[in-house]
């Protein structure tokens, strides 16, 4: 495929071009992504194929859309252009600075690079500027925290730098790192428009800088900026465009890019775990542990995303997984959010939330906008009983990302434990708002309406059945729509309900006493309806459980027997057997 | 409260605290002789010390004054030697070029401060006693600056260069032109201070400058009065109280609303003191909130709510504020966002911070304030049913968590929600699931439960002691058996009597029990001052005079020196009680109106408008100077009503859907009424209904009272039919929802459209119906005009009965003429001297005096009150029995009189009426 070997030498030239100008997250990207491109096999030997072994059998498995044969977005029209090199000397004192920035003394790269007009050498400059008042800004905001919370520090270097960049950009001698640098430094501030702009010239103009492409996706906070962003075709696009849709919350869409990116990038791990995320996203959890598995036999010292792998363990159960993965991450890098969140996991499976708090509190403090951590620390409180801590911890999340259904959830399902279902309604209101297509916040939802305090049955039955609508999992909501339509008197609907809820546990193989309550109700409703034949259908099928409601149906049968030979209206009541 | 996190009222070292000790050393520098270096006067140096004295009070305060201000402000204290000062400051200040200087600087000032070695005391050395108030303030200042990490150090290094970095870069043009500009400066900077201190301070800065203006007069003795001056300014600093509450209301407000306004107090920034000037400040705004309801300026609170939360993150009841603003500019999504922020953060315990809640609620113990506010929420949007459930929750959890306090308050709500919302809404609003009191059963009507609710709720706050919630359950039951015509409650049986009544009795002894409250409140007041409040007393009185001057404003102009000097002394009772007070005096006026004791009415609403208007919402204050208004229009015509109206009107501009607006289309239409104008008055009406709101259920008095003056306008108009039959929908319609005193009323109104259509045998019984109406409900004035009534369609049933109408007439004189209005004072005159005249055994010259007298009294009153056809009857009248005594002048002139009136009549006007508009 020829398209293949375009995106590797693009990325090739361009993972050497971002590591020369010191943007390391996104080289290291466009290297992940390089070696993710699926190798000829017939010219490579084993070796180079390294990180490729277990192109799993298993994961084509669950692969449900063929990939398309189109080539990749179109032709791409922008050839990895050749920057213009500064003169030796001057990339004699760029050497230095860069040494300076890779053993992370900024101010020190910046100052060499002073007096040096190139454009290399002003972005670097720049940029080094840029990391320094961040690192300020970080140091400061511990030291100046105030008696009421308050930590105004800011990275004060972005005035200059702001009036720096735009009279470069003024002058024409800006490129596209320092477009990128220039829309952080807006966006920093506060100017998101501009921010928006200067980030779409930069990715127009260099695609392969992933960095701008993700701080361009954390400014499209509605599916309608990001419609009228005016962005060129590249196969970048579709990454960002993934990414994007998936911030947005249209996991289907976004599932489907990658699964079309991956036609080309087979073997990249930030695809598949991008992938993972969409199907954690749809509840998918048996297809993202297999992912996970692959991802982690390919790349053992991951950290980044694995805390979503965790998570699944965790709704898994699966303990000693669990413990393993625990495990590994702490040896490879206790100090990251993720490996904290991880082993909160742990301990909250193993039952000791104090502990598990303790660790989401650590990685709270690593990242104060770890918005899983928030959300999780509030479930360990919730575990604790200790309410009144995790509406808090629930809020901080919600605070942070007003579309996180999962802390809305979690507000709502503590007040409801505090015996406040109507205070309660709000915020599953909320979280149903956001995802209406979780048939467990609309069951949370009916259980609230349907709370003796509040006893609204008609409202419950109408988060019921929408919970019905979107693949109920756990198959509550048909049996209790049933239930509630049998209270109410309205036996024709309930009858449909229960009809609905057999079948299904007929498809899924399920037993117990639901079915036994519906089998029941059928037989006697059949019976009252006169719909005889029916009625023993379900009569007879009673008869293979043990308990009262064998004996139940025996009698009914008979009953029916003797009304069906004409005896008039015996009922089996009569003959006790 | 659980926003407060941290340690109040931490000490930090800023910029301008380290501009105050270099001026503090310049003015205390030990080596110094008798006057020092830059003074030329002992006058200059006192001043300095002083202005010094001003600073350091002030330094506690929520903004502090940027470097070009303190120069500036400075700038008052002597000509010769403030350039000196500024430079050395400046040059002071930007030579702390590092760490080290910082600690120089700090220990020089150590030197400053008289040590153990004061023992060698020169006599003209000048010390600084380390007890004064600035020997305190310089040691604290070096306590903390000691206490300072290095990163501390560094930071205070950072921020006095960037607060020097201002000046040296506007120096230069601002000495350039500083003659004119400089005092633009000031100007500017006077209205960004926003404390009292300061505020004071330039006062007195003003006052120096006037008088040295006045010194300028006489330039060459400027070297002998100096000292003089300095005498006199030291006294006049003695009684700055008293003169900054006297002469400077005007300015104090526009300080105040700067500060609501806050543009320019939030762009250089908060630097915040103390949490407890922050709650002060929230609590102030709060009461601010209640009070002037939708006139508070939403965005500028808003932005200052943001501004603060920015600084603040962990100050949570910022949200409650914001709950409270939206909640008043009817902003429901944003208000039910923000209360539920609020209650979620400041909920129980703080998270995970690890600091106890404060002292006084436990960990739970405010979730079910959370569901009374949001009950309370729903109720003011207009969600009954939503505010039901809350509130239920509400008590299902106080009751829970065994929180007596929020489960007393509670019921106060549903007691309140079920007497508002109007009976035949709530009833299948208390469905199956409703049942807070045990024993209440469904059985009862919505009257007896909500006297029961009364009942318990009041029982509780009383066992509870909570003296607020007591007044105000039994204000709310004074209006209940004010309002309520009640069978005697929880009588069964056939023997049951079945009557209805009223109890003004209980009434009278409910609103006397709810105004014992403020005797309770002088012994303990000394307990109610909140912490919070009490650090913004400064603020505390910026407001008072906002509110004093507002009020007073057009009311007698005594009465606001008065007022000043009430309110300078620290007011004792909480701002709640004397609201609750307040509306008890409220409703006794109601009481009294209802009951018919005009001049007790109007006594307790002038009781109100005087006394409790400051702290009163302005919807109560709305409702208090209606009802003036109202009794101004009854008895001293429309004239005098208007001009009261139109001030009236003018103070409450912003309240646009309010009494005012009500209150002033029922004059108008009362006033077309009067003059005939049917069409205007129709106008009116239509206009006046639709100002109610088009739900079922809600707003029934002002629906009732549209279409009371609907059949009105409508017998005015003589379309008798249809007055009856909108006046009997109406009576159906009071009927359903129980008003019953609007019943009595609309019989009344259904007799007299029957005697106008001649019909009078029809009317008498709707007359003797609402006779007796006004009887069990104690409707005395209500009643004498249904007498009246009586007797009047007697009369128009022959001759005959003129007797016994006179006596109908003559029981209710005396209450007529006690209570009643101008127009019903006429009519009862009117028919008098009819009966007198259609009397057969009436001779006129006899008795044609009394005759004689009725009618010019009835012709004065009509008169003021313009009402062409009764008058136009009583000259009529008037015309007749001097043409019996055969006096053929009077008569041509009571003719003449009687013609203009017809003519006005027929003349209908369609003169624009300025008032309407």
């Amino acid at each position: 495929m020829g398209s293949k070997e375009i995106c590797r030498n693009e990325l090739r030239i361009a993972v050497r071009q971002l590591s020369d100008r010191c943007l390391y997250s996104a080289s290291k990207w466009a290297a992940e992504q390089l070696v993710g491109i699926e190798l000829d096999p017939v010219k490579f030997t084993p070796s180079n194929t390294r990180f490729q072994r277990g192109s799993s059998s298993i994961r084509r498995r669950f692969r449900t859309n063929e990939i398309m044969s189109t080539p990749i977005a179109g032709v791409s029209y922008v050839s990895t252009p050749v920057m213009e090199e500064d003169d030796i000397v001057d990339g004699d004192f760029y050497l230095l600075a860069k040494s300076y920035f890779d053993c992370r003394e900024y101010r020190r790269a910046a100052h060499v690079l002073r007096d040096q007009s190139g454009k290399k050498a002003v972005f670097l400059q720049c940029y080094a500027l840029y990391l320094a008042g961040e690192n300020r800004k970080d140091e400061e905001n511990i030291e100046l925290e105030g008696p009421l919370g308050k930590s105004d520090a800011v990275n004060k270097e972005l005035v200059s730098l702001e009036r720096e960049l735009s009279m470069l950009r003024k002058n024409g001698s800006i490129d596209p790192f320092g477009l990128y640098l220039y829309g952080l430094v807006l966006k920093e501030k506060g100017s998101e428009h501009l921010a928006r702009n200067l980030l779409v010239e930069s990715v127009n103009s260099y695609p392969w800088n992933w960095s701008a492409w993700s701080e361009l996706q954390s400014l499209c906070t509605t599916i309608d900026i990001l419609h009228s962003l005016p962005l060129n075709n590249h196969w970048m696009k579709d990454f960002f465009l993934a990414g994007a849709y998936q911030e947005l919350r249209m996991h289907n869409e976004s599932l489907a890019k990658y699964e079309y990116l991956q036609g080309t990038f087979s073997f990249s791990n930030y695809i598949q775990a991008q992938i993972a995320k969409a199907q954690y996203s749809l509840r998918e959890f048996e297809q993202v542990e297999v992912i996970f598995e692959e991802l982690l036999r390919n790349d053992p010292y991951r950290v980044e995303d694995m805390d979503m792998y965790s998570n699944v363990l965790y709704a898994k159960e699966c303990f000693s997984a669990l413990s393993y993965l625990a495990h590994r991450v702490f040896m490879t890098d206790k100090y990251r959010p993720e490996s904290c969140c991880i082993i909160g996991n742990y301990y909250s499976l193993k039952g000791q939330h104090e502990k598990s708090v303790m660790y989401f509190r650590r990685a709270l403090k690593l990242n104060k906008n770890c918005l899983s951590a928030w959300t999780l620390m509030g479930h360990e409180y919730v575990e604790m009983k200790n309410t009144p801590a995790a509406v808090d911890a629930y809020r901080r999340a919600v605070d942070i990302n007003p579309c996180d259904y999962r802390a809305w959830y979690g507000l709502g399902q503590a007040y409801e434990m505090m015996g406040m279902p109507f205070y309660a309604l709000h915020y599953f209101r909320k979280s149903v708002f956001l995802q209406p297509s979780d048939s467990r916040l609309w069951i949370a939802m009916a259980q609230c309406y349907e709370t003796e305090q509040l006893h609204m049955l008609e409202e419950s039955i109408k988060c019921y059945r929408r919970a019905a609508n979107c693949n109920d999992r756990e198959a509550i909501a048909l049996h209790k729509l049933a239930k509630l339509h049998c209270e109410l008197g309205r036996l024709e609907e309930a009858a449909f309900y229960y009809k609905k809820d057999l079948e299904r546990m007929e498809a899924e193989e399920r037993d117990g006493p639901n079915m036994v309550e519906a089998l029941l109700f059928l037989a006697t409703h059949g019976k009252d309806q006169k719909r005889f034949e029916e009625a023993e259908v379900y009569c007879t099928r009673l008869l293979d459980y043990t308990g009262p409601e064998k004996e139940t149906a025996k009698s009914l049968l008979r009953g029916m027997r003797m009304a069906q030979s004409g005896f008039p209206s015996m009922s089996a009541e009569h003959f006790p057997p | 409260m659980a926003g407060i996190l941290k340690v109040p009222g931490a000490f930090d070292v800023t910029p301008h605290k380290v501009s105050l000790c270099i001026l503090l050393q310049v003015y205390a520098s030990p080596n110094q002789l008798f006057v020092p270096f830059p003074f030329s006067s002992f006058a200059q140096h006192n001043r300095l010390g002083l202005f010094l004295l001003a600073l350091t009070k002030s330094c506690d305060d929520i903004l502090e004054p940027k470097l070009h201000e303190l120069i500036n402000q400075s700038r008052e204290i002597g000509s010769s030697s403030i350039d000196w000062l500024a430079d050395h400051l400046i040059s002071r200040l930007s030579s702390l070029s590092s760490p080290d200087d910082l600690f120089n600087l700090f220990t020089e000032m150590r030197g400053v401060l008289a040590g153990q070695d004061a023992g060698i005391v020169e006599d003209d050395q000048i010390i600084l006693d380390p007890n004064s108030n600035l020997g305190i303030f310089l040691r604290r200042c070096i306590l903390a600056f000691n206490l300072l990490s290095f990163e501390g150090v560094c930071h205070l290094l950072t921020n006095i260069a960037s607060y020097c970095k201002e000046v040296l870069s506007s120096r230069a043009p601002h000495e350039a032109h500083l003659d004119g500009s400089g005092v633009n400066l000031m100007e500017a900077s006077e209205y960004e201070n926003m404390d009292l201190e300061n505020l004071v301070f330039e006062k007195v800065t003003e006052e120096i400058e006037a008088k040295k203006k006045a010194g300028e007069r006489i330039p060459f003795h400027l070297h002998v009065p100096t000292p003089i001056f300095g005498l006199v300014e030291d006294i006049e600093l003695s009684a700055k109280p008293t003169f900054k509450q006297s002469t400077k209301g005007k300015e104090a407000i526009s300080y105040a609303m700067t500060l609501d306004g806050s543009s320019g107090a939030v762009d250089h920034g908060f630097f915040l003191r103390s949490n407890w000037q922050i709650q002060g400040y929230l609590l102030e705004q709060t009461d601010a909130i209640e009070k002037h309801g939708s006139s508070f300026p939403l965005n500028a609170l808003e932005f200052m709510l943001g501004q603060l939360q920015k600084l603040a993150p962990e100050l949570h009841r910022v949200h409650f504020l914001r709950y409270l603003n939206s909640l008043y500019h009817d902003d429901y999504a944003s208000a039910l966002e923000n209360l539920h922020k609020y209650f979620d953060y400041s909920a129980g315990i703080e998270g995970f911070d690890g600091i106890p809640p404060s002292s006084g609620f436990n960990n739970s113990g405010r979730y079910e304030i959370a569901l009374l506010c949001s009950g309370m929420l729903h109720f003011h949007f207009g969600h009954p049913k939503q505010a039901v459930e809350a509130l239920t929750e509400a008590v299902r959890v106080s009751q829970q968590h065994s929180n007596d306090t929020c489960l007393a308050y509670t019921l106060a709500a549903i007691c309140n929600l079920l007497s508002e919302i109007g009976i035949s809404n709530a009833s299948g609003l208390l469905g199956s699931s409703y049942s807070p009191v045990a024993n209440m059963g469904t059985s009862l009507s919505i009257h007896q439960q909500l006297f029961v609710l009364l009942k318990e709720s009041l029982k509780r706050a009383e066992s509870l002691k909570l003296k607020r919630l007591v007044a105000s359950n039994h204000l709310a039951m004074a209006k209940f058996h004010l309002m309520h015509v009640q069978r005697p409650v929880l009588s069964f049986g056939p023997k049951a009597s079945m009557k209805l009544i009223t109890s003004p009795i209980n009434v009278c002894k409910e609103l006397r029990l709810s105004s014992n409250l403020i005797s309770d409140f002088d012994i303990e007041s000394s307990m109610m001052i909140t912490d919070g409040s009490l650090s913004t007393t400064w603020l505390k009185n910026l407001h008072r005079q906002r509110g004093s001057s507002v009020i007073f404003e057009e009311t007698e102009p005594g009465n606001r020196s008065n007022a000043s000097s009430f309110f300078s002394q620290p007011n004792s009772i909480p701002g709640s009680v004397s609201q609750l007070v307040g509306a008890s005096y409220l409703l006794r006026a109601t009481a009294w109106e209802m009951y018919g004791s005009a001049p007790l009415a109007r006594m307790n609403a002038l009781v109100y408008a005087t006394c409790f208007a400051d702290c009163a919402s302005s919807v109560d204050a709305a409702v208090a100077y209606g009802k003036l208004i109202q009794y101004l229009a009854a008895y001293k015509g429309y004239k005098a009503a208007f001009a009261a109206l139109k001030t009236v009107e003018e103070k409450f501009i912003s309240v646009s859907k309010s009494q005012i607006m009500v209150l002033k289309l029922q004059l108008l239409h009362e006033r077309a009424l009067h003059r005939g104008h049917s069409k205007l008055a129709q106008q009116i009406c239509d206009e006046l209904a639709v100002l109610s709101s088009p739900v079922t259920g809600v707003d029934m008095d002002l629906k009732a009272e549209a279409s009371f003056r609907h059949a009105r306008t409508l017998l005015a108009a003589k379309q008798f039919s249809e007055a009856a039959a909108v006046a009997h929908a109406l009576f159906c319609m009071c009927y359903k929802f129980n008003l019953r005193v609007q019943d009595a009323s609309t019989l009344l109104l259904l007799a007299e459209i029957h005697k106008k259509s001649g019909n009078a045998v029809l009317g008498i019984p709707y007359a003797l119906a609402s006779l007796s109406f006004c009887e069990s409900f104690n409707l005395d004035l209500l009643k004498a005009s249904a007498t009246l009534t009586l007797a009047e369609l007697w009369l128009s049933l022959g001759s005959i009965h003129a007797k016994r109408a006179l006596t109908l007439i003559h029981s209710a004189l005396p209450m007529i003429l006690g209570h009643g209005g101008l127009e019903l004072r006429a009519r009862a005159h009117i028919a008098e001297a009819k009966c007198h005249l259609s009397d057969a055994s009436f001779s006129v010259p006899e008795t044609s005096g009394v005759v004689l007298d009725s009618l010019r009294q009835a012709c004065d009153e009509l008169q003021i009150l313009e009402y062409h056809e009764l008058a136009a009857e009583a000259f009529y009248l008037m015309a007749i029995t001097f043409d019996k005594m055969g006096q053929l002048e009077e008569r041509e002139q009571a003719a003449s009189s009687f013609q203009k009136h017809i003519m006005a009549l027929e003349k209908v006007t369609d003169e624009e009426d300025p008032l309407l508009k």
